[in-house]
C-alpha cells in the first residue's frame, strides 16, 4: 500500500509556511470591506446632508406682520360667524387696507401690485383667525401673514435686485415696499405654518403635505390590509400545505417574476381592472392601495416563504409528534415564529409602496385635489406624487418646499422602518 | 467478517418471537418506501402491553423510520409511502378513516433532539392537553402539568419557575420536559427515538429510570444505539438490518445467545 498521506512533520510544515500568505488575503478582504462601507457610508452622509440643507428652508417662510382692525361689521356681515357670512365679508380688503397704512402705495397701478404682496390665502388666514377666538373681534391685533412666493425668494436672494426689471419676476415698485416693510420691522422669517397644514396648492407659499400625507396613509393602510393577509396566506399554504408539484413550481416561478416587474405595470393593470373593467373611481386611495399592494404582494410571499423555512423543523415534529392538526401547527407554531421575518418582508414591501411613484400616476392619482382625503374613497394624492408634482413647477419657492417634502417622505421611512425594528425585537423574544 | 451470501437467504424470514400475547400494536407485513427507495422491508412485529421493546441496528437500518410509522409521522414527509398494517387495538391506523390527530394523542413521540416549543415550560407540557380539550378547567390543567412533570421525574428542578422557557433548561432536562409533554396526552403508547443520544451519561440515567418507570403504565417502543441502554431498559429487543426486521426476543437471550449470525456479528461489534 503506497501512502499518499504526508508525515505530520512535513504537513504542519507546509501549512506554517502557507499561513503569511493566508493571513494577508484575509486581511485584504478585511480592507475591501471597509472600503465598501466606507464608500456607502460617505455617500449616504452626502445624500443625507445634501438634502436637508436643501429641505431645511422649506419649512420656513417670510412673514409680513400687520396690524388689523377686527371690525365685526365688515368681516362678519351676519354677524353669525357662518362660512357664508365670512365670505361675503370683507376680509382681504381689510388686510389691503392694513398693508397700505405701512407702505403707502400712490396710483391705481401701485395699489394693484401691492394688493399682490400678501398671499391670496390672507382672507382664509383671517376668517380662521377670527373663527377659533371671536374675542379678536372689536381689537386691533397685528396678524402674520405669508408673503407672496415671489418676494419669498426675492428675500432669500434667489431673485436678484440687480437683475433688469424686465427679467425679474418682482418689478421695482414691490422692491421699494418690501424694503419699506423690512424697514419698519414688519418682515419675519418663521417655520412655516403652510408645509405641515397646507394641501395642495398653486400658490407656492400656501402649498404643504397635508393631503399627501394623509392621501399615503390611507393608501398605505388599503396595501397593507390587503397585501399583509393575503401575502401570508399565500405563503403559508405554498409552504405548509400544497404538495410539492408542477403546479406549486410554476406558481413560484411567476411570483419570483411578479416581483421583477416594473411598477408601472402594475398600474396599467389596475387602470384596466380596477378602473375600467369594475368602474371604481379615479383617484382614490381604495385604488392606489389595490394596485400597490398587487405590486408588494411577491415580496411579502417571498419573504414570508423564506422566514417559514426557517422554522426549525423540530417544532412541527414536535406539534405534529403530540396531536395536533395542520391548521394548530400552523397557527401555533409556524406563524409565530416566522413572524418577525413576515413582518421584516412587509416593511420593505410598504416602504416601496411608499415611494412609488409611477402606478399611481397611472391610475390618476396625481390629480390636483385640495382637501385632505377624508377616506378611502376620496380623491387624494400621495407624498411622491405631490414631491414628483411640485418637482415639475416651474416657481422658485417650489424647489424648497420639494426638498421639505422629500424630508417628511424620509422621516415618514424612517419611522416605519423604526417600528418594524421595535415590533421585530419584540416578537423575536427569544426563548 | 460474515459471508453475505449465504446470510442474505435467511434474512427472509425473522428469527424470535415476533409475536405477542398481549398485544397493543400488530405490524403486519409493513414496507416503507422513500420515492422508490425501500426503507423498511416487510417487517411483522407485535409490541406488547406495557412492555418497553428496544428497536437496535446499524445507522440507516430503518429503525426510525419504522417507529415512525406507528403514529404515522411518516405523513408529514412527502415521498414517504407505507404499505402493509399496524393495527392498535385491532384497528387499522393507516385505515382511511383513521385521522391522525386522535392516533399521536394514543400515541405519543419523544425525538432524538430535545424539542420542546419555544415557550414556557408550562406551555409546553399544556399544550397537548389544551390542544385535545382534555383538561376542565384551569386547576385541572395545572394538575395535569404537575403531575406529568412529577412523572417525568422534572417537577422538583423547575415548579419555581414554571413560567421560564422551556428551552432554557438544560438538554436533560430539557428531554425529559419532553417526556412529560407526550405524558400530559396520556397516551398509551410512547415512541422514543434514541432519547438519550443527545445527553450526558448522568442525564441518561435519568431517563432510563423514567424509562423504566413508565414501563409500568405505558408500551414504550425506544431506539437505541446502546446495547447496554437496551439491556438495561427493556424486556424485548428487536434487531434489524438494512430495513428488514432479523431476530426478536428477550433482551437478555438476544445479548447473550443470539440466534442469527447477523445479530452475533452485531453485539459483538463486527458489524454497525
Ligand atoms: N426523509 C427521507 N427521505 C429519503 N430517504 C430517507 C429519509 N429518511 C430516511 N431515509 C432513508 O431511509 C433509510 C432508513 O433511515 P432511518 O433514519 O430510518 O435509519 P435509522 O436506523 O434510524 O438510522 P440512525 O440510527 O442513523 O438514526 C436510510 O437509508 C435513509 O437514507
Ligand atoms: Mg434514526
Amino acid at each position: 500500500m503506497n501512502n499518499k498521506l504526508i508525515n505530520p512533520t512535513r504537513a504542519s510544515e507546509i501549512v506554517r509556511n502557507s499561513i503569511a500568505k493566508r493571513r494577508a488575503k484575509d486581511n485584504r478582504l478585511k480592507l475591501y470591506g471597509r472600503i465598501a462601507i466606507g464608500f456607502a457610508v460617505c455617500f449616504l452622509i452626502f445624500l443625507f446632508s445634501s438634502i436637508f440643507i436643501k429641505g431645511y428652508p422649506g419649512f420656513f417662510q417670510y412673514y409680513v406682520t400687520l396690524d388689523i382692525n377686527f371690525d365685526r361689521e365688515r368681516i362678519d356681515p351676519q354677524g353669525d360667524l357662518s362660512d357664508n357670512s365670512l365670505f361675503n365679508g370683507e376680509a382681504s380688503k381689510i388686510v389691503n387696507e392694513a398693508l397700505f397704512t405701512i407702505i403707502d402705495p400712490k396710483g391705481r397701478k401701485a395699489k394693484k401690485q401691492a394688493k399682490k404682496m400678501v398671499s391670496s390665502g390672507k382672507d382664509v388666514r383671517l376668517t380662521n383667525l377670527v373663527k377659533s377666538n371671536p374675542n379678536l373681534f372689536g381689537t386691533i391685533s397685528s396678524v402674520k401673514f405669508a408673503l407672496d412666493d415671489d418676494i419669498d425668494s426675492f428675500l432669500r436672494g434667489y431673485i436678484k435686485r440687480e437683475t433688469p426689471e424686465s427679467e425679474r419676476r418682482i418689478s421695482d415698485q414691490i422692491i421699494k415696499f418690501v424694503d419699506k416693510l423690512d424697514k419698519e420691522g414688519r418682515i419675519s422669517y418663521e417655520f412655516s405654518d403652510y408645509i405641515l397644514n397646507g394641501s395642495a396648492s398653486g400658490n407656492p407659499e400656501m402649498a404643504g403635505i397635508k393631503g399627501a400625507f394623509f392621501g399615503s396613509i390611507l393608501t398605505l393602510s388599503v396595501c397593507l390590509l390587503i397585501a399583509f393577509p393575503l401575502g401570508v396566506a399565500t405563503a403559508v399554504y405554498l409552504e405548509e400545505v400544497a404538495k410539492k408539484n408542477k403546479i406549486t413550481e410554476l406558481i413560484e416561478v411567476n411570483i419570483n417574476n411578479l416581483a421583477a416587474v416594473p411598477s408601472v405595470v402594475f398600474g396599467i393593470m389596475g387602470l384596466a381592472i380596477f378602473i375600467s373593467i369594475f368602474g371604481m373611481p379615479r383617484s382614490i386611495p381604495l385604488v392606489g392601495g389595490m394596485v400597490l399592494a398587487l405590486m408588494t404582494l411577491p415580496t411579502i410571499i417571498i419573504s414570508s416563504r423564506a422566514a417559514i423555512r426557517a422554522v426549525p423543523p423540530s417544532v412541527r415534529d414536535a406539534a405534529y409528534g403530540i396531536g395536533a392538526s395542520k391548521l394548530q401547527v400552523i397557527f401555533h407554531h409556524v406563524i409565530p415564529l416566522a413572524m418577525p421575518g413576515m413582518l421584516t418582508g412587509t416593511i420593505i414591501g410598504m416602504a416601496q409602496a411608499l415611494g412609488e411613484t409611477a402606478p399611481l400616476l397611472m391610475i390618476g392619482m396625481v390629480a390636483f385635489i385640495v382637501d385632505v382625503p377624508n377616506s378611502v374613497m376620496d380623491p387624494g394624492t400621495v407624498l411622491p406624487v405631490q414631491i414628483f408634482m411640485w418637482a415639475d413647477f416651474a416657481e422658485r419657492m417650489f424647489i424648497q418646499k420639494t426638498s421639505a417634502a422629500i424630508i417628511i417622505l424620509l422621516g415618514f421611512l424612517i419611522s416605519m422602518n423604526a417600528f418594524a425594528i421595535y415590533l421585530r425585537k419584540k416578537l423575536e423574544r427569544r426563548w | 467478517m460474515i459471508n453475505e451470501e449465504n446470510d442474505f437467504r435467511k434474512l427472509d424470514l425473522t428469527v424470535g418471537d415476533v409475536f405477542s400475547k398481549d398485544a397493543r400494536l400488530k405490524a403486519r407485513n409493513v414496507n416503507v418506501f422513500y420515492g422508490n427507495n425501500k426503507a423498511i422491508d416487510n417487517v411483522t412485529i407485535d409490541i406488547g402491553n406495557k412492555e418497553v421493546i428496544s428497536f437496535i441496528g446499524p445507522s440507516g437500518c430503518g429503525k426510525s423510520t419504522f417507529l415512525r410509522c406507528f403514529n404515522r409521522m411518516n405523513d408529514t414527509i412527502d415521498t414517504c409511502r407505507v404499505e402493509g398494517k399496524i393495527t392498535l387495538e385491532d384497528e387499522n391506523i393507516y385505515d382511511r378513516k383513521i385521522d391522525v390527530v386522535p392516533l399521536r394523542a394514543r400515541i405519543g413521540m419523544v425525538f432524538q433532539k430535545p424539542n420542546p416549543f419555544p415557550k414556557s415550560i408550562y406551555d409546553n407540557v399544556a399544550y397537548g392537553p389544551r390542544i385535545h380539550g382534555l383538561c376542565e378547567n384551569k386547576d385541572h390543567l395545572d394538575g395535569i402539568v404537575e403531575q406529568s412533570l412529577k412523572r417525568a421525574g422534572l417537577w422538583e428542578e423547575v415548579n419555581d419557575r414554571l413560567l421560564s422557557a422551556g428551552t432554557g433548561l438544560s438538554g436533560g432536562q430539557q428531554q425529559r420536559l419532553c417526556i412529560a409533554r407526550a405524558i400530559a396526552v396520556s397516551p398509551e403508547v410512547i415512541l422514543m427515538d434514541e432519547p438519550c443520544s443527545a445527553l450526558d451519561p448522568i442525564a441518561t440515567a435519568k431517563i432510563e429510570e423514567l424509562i423504566h418507570e413508565l414501563g409500568n403504565e405505558y408500551s414504550i417502543v425506544i431506539v437505541t444505539h446502546s446495547m447496554q441502554q437496551a439491556a438495561r431498559v427493556s424486556k424485548r429487543t428487536a434487531y434489524f438490518h438494512l430495513g428488514k426486521l432479523i431476530e426478536v426476543g428477550k433482551t437478555k437471550n438476544i445479548f447473550t445467545r443470539p440466534k442469527h449470525s447477523q445479530t452475533e456479528a452485531y453485539i459483538s461489534g463486527k458489524i454497525g
